[in-house]
């Protein structure tokens, strides 16, 4: 996938911030109205002062002026409240819109582009980064189309009443961003590098605090806290190098905010001095002056959040970018018992990398298949397969003699109960856990699961019951727990086929022994599959698939397997007798 | 807040750069109140004089002020540079410091002292905790101190000229800078306090839909969680508008106190150059000096919102910090036992005062070069066992001896220089291979870490490997496949040549093959050592080896495990349960 530019980043996320147009565009209105009204509270501030100390006016005289001044201000504060409003709104619409999008083209793509290593990251861009767009389209976007209209607005109020002054605005404004672009592209790298170190230094404690007991155990614990200083310091000094350049930028908008005062002053002062100059005109300069280089300033303090904002929206568009492979069949499946084939089978997570490669076998209706094999043989993108989440390059998967890529996904996956190797509690109490599987399911039907899982006992004994909290802010459950838990789901959902990738971690004995024990009682008359890791379940199997490489090695029962002393048997061999 | 004083004086030491940081930012502030001031004052001034006669044009003196007009500007734009640079320089020194100080501190309590508490979670969380500390000094502390001392400076130059309009001028920065930022915090704190509670419970679903997506399709469940998670959003987006509504109103009311306070000293002074006790010239710079004050407390709101997060993070971290350590250490250990026989004697050991016996009455010994499989289910006291060996735990009733000498009498360094450890858990950093070898042997040269890797069985691999023993292997090894990390931490573990071995289910997780080719570069790293093998499985224990059963903290059953096998009480059944629970 080419790499997203910054440029084309600002684009597709302004073209996202469609929906909120609307809010987007009262922020910079009320941005922009808070801007003129600067205007205006200069101008009437220059008049009252000129009236009163040079035109000897009475305080009544300049009274109206002084009412309006003070209704000004009462405004901009409305104005200013409004825009944090209006800017709010419109970051809101945003974000809605792609957490929305986001979450829906990741269940779309499924658990075989959402699994593994980059669930974490997945996760991440779903929370916080999206949350990171917020600053950049509440405070960033509406600053930047308020960083070219106030300083006109300044410019054309300007003109007219000192024409010089505006002159040198005017030439002196384009100035700064130009400069700012020619330090900023240099500190942008470095900012970016520096970021990057940042992350760095607390992965590298992250990393130190979490291998204290391996470096006790090595009698290295003591020498590593002065191993952090050392590196902390050399990051500190290499960061600080680059950041002298990276402040340059800011420096470079301060020098010209303050040169351009202290100018106007000193010009201005020498002029009034002999007469050459208006104390109005000379006021609503030093007024107006800061103020032209106000929206400038404000943006230079968004930065960062265009920085991160662009970051998670890089992330963001990948996945939305991301097409979905997978068919869209509308047939609905059979009904009754179910038998499964797979002829010539060739399927794997990218295009033109098959995992699996010439499957041919078949798992007949009410018996037990167990697939055994090493990692990485192909067992788990088999049962990938049949669960519709890759789907096959070559070959087909058939139903009862109809392919599988003609049934609608849904529906399909209400035939089925999928047991996966780490099962996943959902936050939320124990019964919202098992009527994921049956929503309608009353609390005898659940009891009922769950005793056959072997669970009911632990369930009873919690004072809450089936109405304990797991997960976040609740109990946690043992591995063993976790796994009859799961299986109480699939005695719930009682459909005819079953898919269960056996736990490979090693639990108590008496624990692994309840769980076979309800294993068994689970597979007992539907179609099972079984990617099996335990010598019981593989006896207990109708035929054993032996997989290497991706491909059916052998085929048979558990003796008709030991008898032909081929892979199987190497592989009982290896694992079963001690040496 | 107790904790927050006493970050401040973890800072001590970097007292030089705070200060300096502390001057520059008062500096910056204090140039832009002088430098819009004095301007207003100066043009006023010049005008004046413009009208007046000849001669006063004479007698005015244009230079001292211009100079000082552009002295502040110099000022305002090199402190701010040179602010930043300190105030950076200053932060990154005191994130060093606060990194040393949590490292210090958690360094004699792992891993007994950090157990219990989900503890890759909360070591995290404590990184976290400490980069978000970094910045307290910046982002809260210096803030505060700098604007109450420039507001004392600022709003005694506008007294020096008007008493009033300084009055007038303290009582606004008070109220912006304090009264605003609080009044809006305390306002904010319910729906802040909701935000997060929403926040988190969306977070656990979006991880639970991620993560568990296989499951939630398959029950036909994705649809109801998408719709939870999209009104969680609503409810979020609803708590985050009031937010948005109270910062508004936040923002303007500092605007307009602002904006009134300068409207204030703008009509003292015109009310009093109206009957002339004020020179006409003073009243721009009462009006300019006003507005430009309130850059001081400009920062102050944010200071507020963040205080609250920052003592959390720093409560969190001291009450780590303060733990005390789960073992007390000799100042000296005496000489190095003769013999190296494990004795222990009615040991009990527990982890807290009120926390159940891990260790409750356990007597055993080991021999010198003797092989032993300590058997038992978890919590039957096997990890506790090594804890208690390897001075992670200290033991309260009972003795433990080392070659004679009281475990306790020997500092726990100089008792883990007598053990190597193999387990699951062992750590692989994220350096390269070298740099994860060399944790065994700082000064072994390569050829000493081929070695290790041949007795290994990893030098084909580091070999093949395009950077070979620079090759990097990721945060937690995540380029190195299980059995290769699990084989890296074997060459480590070769590469220390200690009496005792101690093999904590170090093939666990593995796949059977994997497994079995492991054995038996674990059989050779054993040879000629003391042996101390902690397993809940029996496929690989030979006959001839002695087994220890752990129950409830003490041993359950003891023999040759042959004869365990056929004359035990419980060894018995577990082999029969195993027999069929054998993983392929």
């Amino acid at each position: 996938m080419p790499a997203l530019s910054s440029l084309h980043l600002d684009r597709r996320l302004i073209d996202a911030a469609r929906p909120a147009r609307a809010g987007l565009r009262a922020a910079i209105g009320l941005g922009l109205a808070g801007g003129l009204l600067v205007i205006l509270q200069a101008l009437l501030l220059a008049r009252i002062v000129n009236g009163v100390v040079f035109r000897h006016q009475s305080l009544r005289a300049v009274m109206p002026a002084l009412i309006w001044l003070f209704a000004l201000f009462i405004l901009r504060a409305a104005l200013t409240f409004l825009s944090e409003i209006a800017a709010h709104r419109a970051a809101a619409a945003v974000k809605t819109a792609l957490r929305r999008a986001l979450l829906s083209r990741i269940v779309t793509l499924g658990p075989a582009y959402a699994a593994g290593e980059r669930s974490a990251d997945l996760a991440a861009t779903l929370t916080d980064g999206i949350e990171a767009l917020e600053p950049f389209l509440a405070r960033y976007l509406p600053q930047r189309a308020l960083i070219a209209l106030v300083p006109l607005a300044i410019l054309a109020t300007l003109f007219p009443i000192d024409w010089a002054s505006g002159l040198v605005l005017a030439v002196s404004g384009p100035l700064i961003p130009l400069f700012m672009v020619f330090v900023g592209q240099q500190a942008e790298a470095i900012n970016q590098r520096q970021w990057r170190q940042l992350l760095s230094m607390s992965a590298h404690l992250l990393d130190a605090v979490q291998g204290i007991t391996t470096l006790k155990l090595f009698g290295r614990a003591r020498e590593e806290i002065a191993l952090i200083a050392q590196i902390s310091d050399e990051y500190r000094r290499t960061t600080m190098a680059s950041l002298r350049v990276a402040f340059l930028t800011s420096a470079v908008l301060e020098f010209f905010a303050s040169l351009a005062i202290a100018l106007v002053a000193v010009i201005f002062g020498a002029r009034l001095l002999h007469g050459h100059a208006h104390f109005f005109a000379a006021f609503l300069v030093l007024l107006l002056v800061p103020e032209f280089f106000l929206p400038l300033r404000t943006l230079a303090t968004h930065y960062h959040a265009r920085m991160s904002a662009l970051a998670a929206a890089r992330r963001i568009f990948e996945v939305l970018d991301t097409v979905p492979a997978s068919h869209r069949g509308t047939a609905v499946p059979p009904s009754g018992p179910i038998a499964l084939s797979c002829r010539a089978l060739e399927a794997g997570y990218e295009p033109g990398r098959p995992i699996l490669r010439g499957i041919d076998c078949d798992f007949p209706a009410g018996r037990m298949s167990a697939i055994v094999g090493r990692s990485g043989a192909g067992k788990s993108s088999l049962a990938a397969a049949i669960l519709g989440f890759i789907a096959p390059g070559e070959g087909t998967i058939l139903v009862n003699g109809a392919p599988l890529a003609a049934f609608d996904r849904e529906t399909w996956w209400r035939r089925l109960a999928y047991v996966p190797q780490t099962p996943r509690i959902f936050a939320g109490t124990i019964a919202e856990n098992l009527r994921l599987a049956r929503p309608d399911a009353d609390e005898a039907a659940l009891s009922a699961a769950c005793r056959r899982a072997l669970l009911l006992d632990v369930i009873e004994s919690l004072p809450q019951g089936f109405a304990t909290r797991l997960g976040e802010g609740g109990i946690g459950l043992s591995g063993g727990e976790i796994q009859r838990l799961a299986l109480a789901r699939a005695f719930l959902k009682d459909a005819p086929l079953l898919i269960l990738d056996e736990a490979t971690a090693h639990l108590d004995l008496e624990t692994e022994a309840l769980v076979a024990e309800a294993i068994a009682d689970l597979v007992r008359g539907r179609t099972s599959i079984l990617i099996a890791h335990r010598l019981a379940t593989v006896r207990r199997a109708d035929q054993i698939l032996v997989m290497e490489a991706g491909h059916i090695a052998e085929r048979g029962t558990h003796e008709s397997l030991l008898a032909r002393n081929g892979a199987y048997a190497a592989l009982l061999k290896a694992v079963a007798l001690p040496a | 807040m107790k904790d927050m004083i006493r970050l401040l004086r973890l800072f001590a030491t970097e007292r030089l750069w705070i200060a300096g940081g502390f001057l520059l930012a008062l500096a910056t502030i204090l140039a832009n109140f002088g430098l819009l001031a004095l301007a207003g004052w100066f043009l006023a001034a010049s005008g004046l004089v413009g009208l007046a006669s000849y001669a006063a044009q004479n007698v005015f003196n244009f230079f001292t002020p211009a100079a000082f007009v552009r002295f502040f500007a110099t000022l305002r734009v090199l402190g701010r540079y040179a602010g930043r640079i300190v105030d950076h320089e200053a932060t990154f020194r005191q994130l060093a410091d606060l990194r040393s100080f949590l490292y210090a501190r958690l360094e004699p309590l792992a891993p007994a002292g950090l157990a219990g508490d989900r503890s890759g979670d909360l070591l995290s969380r404590l990184v976290a905790d400490i980069d978000r500390l970094g910045d307290v000094y910046l982002r809260v502390f210096a803030p505060f101190a700098v604007a109450a001392c420039a507001s004392l400076v600022m709003a005694g130059t506008l007294a020096f000229f008007v008493p009033w309009a300084g009055l007038a001028l303290f009582a606004g920065l008070a109220l912006a800078g304090l009264a605003v930022p609080a009044a809006s915090l305390a306002l904010g704190a319910r729906p802040s306090r909701e935000v997060v509670a929403i926040r988190n419970a969306m977070r656990a679903d979006i991880v639970d839909a991620v993560q568990g997506m296989a499951e939630l399709l398959t029950y036909n469940a994705a649809p109801a969680m998408e719709a939870r998670i999209g009104a969680a959003n609503d409810r979020l987006i609803g708590c985050e508008a009031r937010l948005a509504a109270l910062a508004g109103l936040g923002a303007g009311a500092s605007l307009l106190i602002a904006n009134a306070t300068m409207g204030a000293a703008l009509l003292i002074g015109l009310l009093l150059a109206v009957s002339h006790r004020l020179s006409g010239a003073d009243v721009p710079l009462l009006a300019l000096g006003a507005l430009a004050a309130f850059e001081a407390v400009a920062p102050l709101p944010q200071a507020f919102q963040l205080f609250g997060g920052m003592a959390e993070s720093a409560g969190r971290v001291f009450a780590i910090a303060d733990r005390p350590p789960p073992v007390r250490e000799p100042a000296q250990s005496p000489a190095r036992p003769a013999s190296l026989e494990i004795a222990l004697s009615n040991v009990r050991l527990r982890y807290a005062p009120d926390a159940p016996w891990a260790l409750d009455g356990l007597s055993l010994t080991i021999r010198k070069g003797e092989h032993v499989t300590i058997l038992g289910r978890s919590g039957a006291g096997k990890t506790s066992l090594v804890n208690l060996l390897l001075r992670f735990a200290e033991y309260e009733e009972g003795s433990a001896t080392l070659g004679g000498i009281e475990l306790r009498a020997i500092r726990g360094d100089d008792v883990r220089s007598l053990f190597a450890v193999v387990s699951q858990r062992s750590h692989l950093f994220a350096g390269s291979i070298r740099d994860n070898l060399r944790i065994a042997r700082p000064d072994a040269d390569d050829n000493v870490l081929w070695r290790a890797l041949e007795a290994a069985e990893l030098a084909a691999f580091v070999r093949a490997a395009p950077e070979g023993l620079d090759q990097p292997i990721g945060e937690g090894a995540a380029r190195l496949s299980g059995g290769e990390a699990r084989r890296l931490a074997l060459a480590r573990a070769f590469l220390r040549d200690t009496p005792f071995l101690v093999l904590d289910e170090p093939t666990e997780g593995l796949d059977p093959l994997t497994e079995a080719s492991l054995r038996e570069d674990l059989a050779r790293l054993a040879r000629g050592r003391t042996v101390i093998t902690i397993t809940h499985r029996l496929a690989f224990i030979a006959p001839e080896e002695r087994v220890i059963l752990l129950e409830a903290g003490r041993v359950a059953e003891e023999g040759k495990f042959a004869s365990l096998r056929t004359h035990g009480r419980i060894v018995p059944r577990l082999a029969r349960m195993q027999e069929d629970l054998i993983h392929l």
